[in-house]
């Protein structure tokens, strides 16, 4: 009998399509919806896609996969991509472990937007990096400014898993 | 359609640069953002502005497309150029007004860090300014090859990527369809109080994760009727290869390094 030299994927196929297409779809988001602003307050849609990762694993994946893309398209994606990716990996993969055993979605949606804004002393140290900008302040106000859009995100994110079931 | 962030980046070409490996690109360009914060005097920063130079020279692209991607972050290049200028206070006193003083210490920190950012973007521009999405998903999985080794899914994640790229303008066309639909429909995306205006983005966003669900369903479909099987032993549509060119090139940024080092503490 012929033995077949190509071995098959590890991830089933309608994973990894679904993984492809929801990265396609953060992409969209980010630049179409880039950002909504409220008078002087802007908000980045795109953030409240990181909630998805709560609702399935294939998500974590998607996501990070998102932030790849999009930071290639960064004007400083040397830093952007290589942090950015593995920092939004780790962070939904520790707000899914944080999260695990919750039972309150919207404490689940709270919990991950403190994460993301304590995370935020990645773009902190880049700017540090780049810019010689005071550590500190930067992470303040940046933290400040994802805790605000993860806010809003989660809002928004709420009432569209009530309308579609994300987990499936 | 506002597509200019994923598709407007690549300039088609076929200068040096657009016909080197992107392998070649994406290595230079990494240890060139290492390289950059090495620099420390006027001569070492000469160094790296005429590599700079000359490679966007080289790469044939409109220097208006170059300057696109400093666009949205000059306000923070003016802004870290200004922190500088007034929290330094090195070096002879140049001009006092008020409470505001300015030393020379401030004014060359400023140009520094001004310089180091502005040549990072330069040169990290080129890379998706001179080379296909799809060529840097390839390079990316050639690079990360050797994480095989502890199991890692490269060539699952390189599809997903691919795949991903493919159906970016779809899914862009999709959502205009949509905010255009919703739009006829008397949904304002723009104007309102903000409660208003969140309520908004969910009509918009329900028929577009569903036809993505709907998408994806069908490609896994037609991917298994077609019997895909990922893994090692697939032959590829795009090979890359390592020419002399990317060899010269190599050749003259470890020149750029070894002058960059030469330089530094000079002027």
């Amino acid at each position: 009998m012929n033995k077949s030299v190509v071995k098959s994927s590890s991830m089933p196929i309608v994973e990894m399509a679904k993984i492809a297409i929801v990265t396609s779809l953060y992409v969209v988001i980010t630049a179409m919806l880039a950002v909504i602003s409220f008078g002087a307050i802007q908000l980045r849609l795109s953030e409240m896609l990181n909630y998805l990762a709560l609702y399935h694993k294939r998500y974590v994946y998607a996501v990070t996969l998102g932030v790849v893309i999009v930071n290639f398209m960064s004007p400083t994606w040397a830093l952007d991509v290589p942090i950015g990716g593995v920092s939004t990996f780790l962070v939904l993969i520790l707000c899914r472990a944080v999260t695990k055993n919750m039972e309150n979605e919207i404490m689940k949606i709270a919990i991950t937007a403190v994460i993301f804004a304590f995370s935020m002393f990645t773009v902190a140290g880049q700017l540090t990096l780049m810019l010689d900008l005071p550590f500190f302040h930067t992470w303040l106000i940046v933290g400040l400014g994802e805790l605000l859009s993860m806010t809003i995100g989660g809002i928004v994110i709420y009432f569209l898993s009530k309308k579609i079931d994300l987990s499936r | 359609m506002n597509n200019t962030l994923i598709i407007g980046q690549y300039v088609p070409g076929n200068s040096v640069v657009h016909r080197l490996d992107p392998r070649t690109k994406i290595t230079i360009i990494f240890f060139f953002v290492i390289i950059v914060f090495f620099a420390n005097s006027f001569w070492s920063y000469a160094v790296l502005t005429l590599f700079g130079l000359l490679s966007m020279f080289a790469s044939k692209v409109p220097i208006r497309f170059v300057m696109k991607g400093l666009m949205p972050i000059w306000f923070l290049i003016v802004f870290t150029f200004l922190l500088h200028l007034f929290i330094n206070k090195d070096g002879i006193l140049l001009l006092e007004w008020s409470f505001i003083k300015i030393y020379t210490g401030g004014v060359i920190q400023g140009i520094a860090i001004s310089m180091r950012f502005f040549l990072l973007i330069l040169i990290t521009s080129l890379l998706t300014l001179t080379t296909t999405p799809i060529a840097i998903t390839d390079a990316v999985e050639q690079i990360l090859h050797p994480l095989k080794k502890i199991k890692f899914p490269v060539h699952e994640l390189a599809l997903m990527m691919s795949i991903s790229l493919r159906f970016i303008p779809t899914l862009l066309q999709e959502t205009d369809k949509i905010s255009k639909a919703q739009a006829s429909r008397g949904v304002d995306f723009r104007t309102g109080p903000v409660k208003e205006r969140l309520k908004a983005v969910i009509p918009l966003l329900v028929p577009l994760f569903v036809s993505a669900f709907k998408r994806a369903e069908e490609l896994a479909m037609a991917m298994e009727a077609r019997g895909y099987q990922g893994g090692e032993g697939r032959t590829k549509l795009r090979e890359l290869k390592i020419s002399k060119l990317d060899i010269w090139i190599y050749i003259l940024f470890i020149c750029v390094i070894i002058g960059l080092f030469l330089t530094r503490n000079y002027g």
